[in-house]
């Protein structure tokens, strides 16, 4: 009984945290930054510059043009849902808004248990993130069926697991960074600085492939990367098995690497299945620090606690 | 009647600040309890720890028996309205009673039956889908009150409630709290700065700097430490020379003489004994102000 009543609460407080998200105009929008900046470089210049690369590399050749705009539309939608996976869930995080606004203090004057509250801002964050970009997804998939359609089903599994284990990724990220956030500043600081760069770092506005040696290896560190690359295997794994009917596999596997539908770590090829470990297991790890760090809060209260008595 | 809150030796340090220095004192089951003091006298510290926002240093707060150690047991039968509104400035009004509600494992008929008393009580039924960011401050305050209310506490919690209210929103409030008090028997334990909140209350203490300075029903210590005011309209003047010559203090205005006395009785001694020269006059209290000047040194009035 106690049970149901605590699952009943945590689905009011999750829905709670949602509603405001979605109601803070401002936050919504901030969160969004990064795949409005790519939507609109694609439109000025990415799709054109992209096209002209393909069309270079494949001059020899007869190509059909859907091909290629499903190409581009994939590159831009896996861009797109890379970023916003961890953007959006670094800005929809109500953790440290209640803090600021001092709701927390009403919550504590309430009969819910801490760990109820807590969980409630990991899943509220998490369903906001994945509300968002399965809206993207619904987006991106009507645009790539009207431009051209190559994805396969298994690929759109690939994505929607893609969609769901990077959210939580970075859904767990910040709320592992939340955890020492009492201020507005810091919040909007991070939630910016991880707006602004993680698009790049992640190879969202320009492939991995173009960046410099080093960065190229710095990036292969970062757990992120492996979540783009796999979005990208997904989005763009059936139009490159269509050029490659009428293209050398040896081009179609130039094109796949120099658009980051394959990565190396230091010469090795990732295969799918380690791209899919890399993200996953990251994410067990993070957990793992989230739940620890709130053994550890927890801990430290009761010792308080046992103090006073 | 029984305890229903009970502070023993509390204390509460924030370093070098004595937030709140070893207090006791007792709330009784229905009453409405004032807890008076300035600004920074430890007030809305009291009322934190007591609800489990701030960890005590010593002592402990039962409330109806149980410490404040089980405050998970504790909490569903406190209703608490801050200083501050801490409801979501983005959401509408009732869905900011609803998700609160839901948290005290209200069914939704219960809810219903409750939001729509309170509502009405309340005034709020117009603007219930109104986003909470943009109503003015009196309405908002009826919200928080609502909020406070909606699971039906045993106890009422209100830290300065009507601070910057208007006197309509005022009298909104303080006809539904005194209601639910005859109904449901409420207990209201309030923190105030407002005299006329303070005198109409069951019993008041008074607590500066972290002390308790005084406390009984506001009659007792009026009678302790306020003194009675004899304001004489129409006498002879013989008697102007008279508190002259005796050692007493006065006023004298435009329209009437004002006589100090320490006590009652020495009021009623006066009027004996110089009744033949007095035809209208009236006897007034000493009030709230005077008596948390006397005991505290301060002027309410002018620290708030």
């Amino acid at each position: 009984m106690n049970f149901k009543l605590e699952l009943k609460k945590l689905r009011y407080l999750t829905s709670r945290n949602v509603k405001i998200y979605f109601k803070d105009k401002m936050t919504f929008f901030v969160s969004l930054i990064t795949p409005i900046i790519l939507l609109l470089l694609f439109i000025l210049f990415l799709k054109s510059t992209y096209e002209d690369n393909i069309f270079n590399i494949l001059a020899d050749y007869e190509v059909d043009k859907k091909i290629i705009d499903a190409f581009t539309g994939g590159w831009l939608f896996s861009s797109i849902l890379s970023v916003s996976c961890i953007t959006v869930a670094f800005c929809s995080g109500m953790m440290v808004i209640d803090k600021i606004n001092r709701t927390n203090i009403d919550f504590m004057v309430t009969p819910i248990k801490k760990s109820t509250l807590k969980i409630s801002y990991v899943l509220s964050n998490l369903f906001s993130t994945l509300i968002v970009c399965f809206v993207l997804l619904i987006i991106g998939l009507i645009y790539l069926a009207i431009v051209g359609f190559y994805i396969s089903f298994v690929d759109i599994l690939l994505i929607i697991f893609s969609i769901i284990i990077t959210s939580l990724f970075g859904t767990l990220l910040a709320n592992i960074i939340w955890y020492f956030t009492h201020s507005q500043g810091v919040l909007s600081g991070v939630c910016t600085l991880v707006s602004a760069l993680y698009g790049f770092i992640c190879g969202a506005y320009m492939p991995i492939s173009s960046m410099g040696t080093g960065m190229q290896s710095f990036v292969s560190f970062l757990p992120g990367t492996y979540a783009t690359v796999l979005f990208r295997h997904s989005f763009l794994n059936g139009s490159l098995k269509e050029m490659s009917k009428s293209i050398p596999a040896e081009i179609v596997d130039g094109i796949a690497s120099g658009f980051d539908v394959k990565m190396s770590f230091f010469g090795n090829d990732v295969s799918l299945l380690a791209l899919i470990l890399v993200i996953t297991l990251s994410t067990i790890l993070l957990l793992g620090i989230y739940l620890l760090l709130s053994n550890v809060k927890l801990r430290k209260r009761i010792r308080v606690k046992n103090k006073n008595k | 009647m029984n305890n229903i809150i009970e502070i023993k030796n509390l204390i509460k340090y924030f370093g070098d600040v004595h937030a709140v220095d070893d207090i006791s004192f007792s709330v009784q089951e229905g009453e409405l309890f004032a807890f008076l003091g300035l600004n920074g006298a430890g007030k809305s510290t009291t009322i934190n720890v007591l609800v489990g926002v701030e960890k005590r240093d010593s002592g402990d707060c039962l409330v109806n028996g149980i410490s404040i150690d089980n405050i998970s047991k504790i909490l569903p039968t406190i209703g608490i309205v801050f200083q501050f509104s801490m409801l979501d400035n983005k959401l509408t009004v009732y869905d900011n009673i609803r998700y609160r509600a839901m948290l005290y494992g209200l069914n939704k008929d219960e809810f219903k039956e409750n939001l729509n008393f309170l509502i009405e009580k309340m005034d709020l039924k117009d603007i219930l889908k109104k986003q909470l960011g943009k109503l003015s401050g009196g309405q908002k305050r009826k919200v928080d009150i609502v909020r406070a209310l909606i699971h039906n506490p045993k106890i009422l919690i209100l830290d300065e409630p009507t601070t910057g209210l208007d006197p309509r929103t005022r009298k909104t409030v303080w006809n539904l709290i005194n209601e639910l008090r005859s109904t449901k028997g409420l207990t209201v334990l309030l923190t105030t700065h407002y005299m006329e909140e303070a005198s109409i209350a069951d019993n008041v203490v008074i607590i500066d700097s972290g002390k308790i300075v005084a406390e009984g029903s506001p009659i007792t210590l009026k009678n302790k430490f306020a003194n009675d005011y004899l304001k004489i309209y129409k006498y002879d003047k013989s008697l102007e020379e008279i508190v002259k010559n005796i050692d007493i203090p006065f006023k004298i205005n435009k329209e009437y003489l004002e006589i100090k006395f320490k006590s009652t009785q020495d009021a009623k001694n006066f009027l004996v004994k110089y009744n033949a020269l007095i035809q209208d006059l009236e006897i007034v209290k000493g009030s709230m102000d005077d008596v948390f000047l006397a005991v505290t040194g301060k002027n309410l009035k002018e620290n708030i």
